[in-house]
């Protein structure tokens, strides 16, 4: 189906009257031509005959395989094509990614998933062997596999292409966390770890490739997002909350794998403070409205335990009473090293949380002979460092 | 595999599918969040959209300003129906918000639309 648009100059939210004015008495920027007269126009200039007859180009289905070529020539043609973040990939080749499908027990032709970073574009469709794919370029190992499916299915992008510039996050929960070496405790946040890293990436990978991002065509961030490049990827560290975890919180068991997706903007600082603080700072919180979850050290449950809060509800509850919001908006997760009682204010709000373990193979996780995993935090055992 | 041996890779851009579209929901505006939830529209379906005949005049019509709720539309619509008021005053306008998100369906709306027997809509503005 056609329609008929006019474009006022941007933006229109956020200013003047009579600058909103100047933009109906002017031109539209994109066609040159005087706005409303335009405006009339589109509603009553007779419809065309390719108006009256829409046709929706179809897109040719692309071949499985690219044309055989060098290392090097292909490397470029991923590049140039923007099928990458822009950072190093490796190669896709049929060797990596049937390795790659040993991650699952998964039939490689299933399709799980159609997404776009569009709201109205043709959602692109994969299978299991596109997300292995993507898996390889991005570095990734069979043992994250299982990761990536549950995230592929959900058919969520990780930026959905708003003028407004989205970020996502991604959780992990359960068992899965530690069987493929996931940081949920120091630095969690910080590039000192393989799986938070790789499996980040992937999402934006996909979100590219799948989600058929196009700067200028389909994709329309005006100033981007740092955290597209990662997607804010960790574990919870369920063994040090005084909570319960976010994913049996989400009606899971404490033995189910899950991973949780985020959407927002804006991690917002960090913080000091007591429940008063968290709830002064979300009231102030403007770009989400007061929504958002709150990123915690361990120590920070701890000492809200202390200050009264036996649950996470009783705390958002209490949190959203004093920034006058809903307590459904209000969402807390623990993640650190109990190395500073800080917590992050942020604006993202949970998308969906979902099982990991339906893609896992049956004789469980596949890891590697000796798996990959870069160098653990160095931890005080003896209390003579200081900290 | 040396630097400069013929490989062959796998293409890593997802398919064509033939289907269009994520709405959010209007019973359930927070489905935005989970295109899973979400209707969506298939080529065919799309083709069969018609657009609505043009109007052969603006003169005595009534045109409904719909604000989709990106910020600045209902004050950009505003200095719309100020600009009908003093160029074509025999243009009736006549503002409404649709319910819910940018995105959503608000059936209720183009219903009264229809049962106010109303000649056109201009829908604003896009975020």
């Amino acid at each position: 189906m056609f329609l008929r648009y006019v474009f006022p100059p941007h933006p229109v939210g956020f200013i003047p009257k009579e600058k909103l004015r100047g933009y109906v008495d002017g031109i539209n920027p994109v066609s040159g031509k005087p706005l409303m007269p335009e405006m009339v126009e589109a509603l009553t200039k007779p419809l065309t005959e390719e108006e009256k007859n829409p046709v929706i180009e179809k897109r040719p289905k692309r071949p499985r395989l690219l044309p055989p070529d060098t290392e090097e020539n292909l490397y470029r043609l991923f590049i140039e094509n923007g099928w990458t973040d822009g950072n190093p990939i490796i190669l896709p080749t049929e060797e990596r990614v049937a390795e790659m499908l040993t991650g699952t027990d998964r039939d490689p032709q299933e399709v799980i998933g159609r997404m776009s970073v569009t709201t109205h574009q043709e959602r692109l469709e994969y299978t299991v062997e596109k997300v292995a794919v993507i898996a390889v370029m991005a570095g990734c190992r069979p043992e994250h596999l299982p990761v990536l499916l549950a995230i592929a299915a959900t058919e969520i992008p990780a930026f959905p292409s708003s003028t407004t510039s989205f970020s996502s996050m991604i959780m992990v929960n359960g068992p899965i966390r530690h069987e493929i070496g996931m940081n949920c405790g120091l630095a969690a946040l910080s590039p000192f770890n393989y799986a938070n890293s790789v499996i980040g990436r992937a999402w934006t990978l996909m979100s590219i490739n799948f989600g058929d991002a196009r700067p200028g065509d389909t994709f329309m961030h005006s100033l981007g997002h740092p955290i597209n490049y990662n997607n804010l990827c960790h574990a919870e560290n369920e063994e040090d909350s005084a909570f319960e975890p976010y994913h049996v919180e989400k009606g899971f068991k404490p033995e189910e794998s899950t991973v949780t997706l985020f959407r927002g903007w804006n991690y917002n600082g960090i913080n000091l403070g007591p429940a008063k603080a968290m709830a002064e700072a979300l009231k102030r919180q403007s770009s989400m409205g007061r929504a958002g979850t709150f990123i915690m050290d361990p120590l920070v449950s701890a000492h809200l335990k202390d200050e009264g809060f036996k649950t996470k509800e009783e705390l958002r509850q209490y949190i959203a009473k004093e920034a006058e919001t809903f307590p459904q908006m209000i969402n807390f997760i623990v993640v650190g090293g109990q190395t500073n009682p800080m917590w992050a204010l942020t604006d993202y709000t949970p998308s969906i949380t979902v099982s990991i373990d339906e893609w896992i193979p049956k004789t469980g996780i596949k890891k590697d002979e000796k798996p990959i995993r870069m160098p653990q935090p160095v931890l005080c055992k003896d209390g003579i460092c200081g900290i | 595999m040396t630097r400069n041996n013929v490989v062959t890779v796998l293409d890593p851009r997802g398919q064509p599918s033939g289907v269009f579209g994520r709405r959010s929901s209007g019973d359930n505006p927070g489905t935005i969040l989970s295109p899973r939830v979400r209707p969506v529209d298939d080529r065919e379906s799309m083709e069969k959209l018609q657009m609505a005949e043009r109007l052969d005049t603006l003169e005595g019509k009534l045109i409904y300003l719909v604000d989709v709720g990106f910020p600045g539309s209902k004050e950009f619509l505003e200095e719309l129906a100020e600009w009908f008021k003093e160029n074509m005053p025999s243009v009736k306008v006549v503002y409404k918000q649709k319910k819910f998100d940018p995105y959503s369906d608000d059936p209720e709306l183009w219903e009264e639309i229809h049962a106010n027997k109303g000649d056109g809509v201009i829908l604003g503005v896009g975020g």
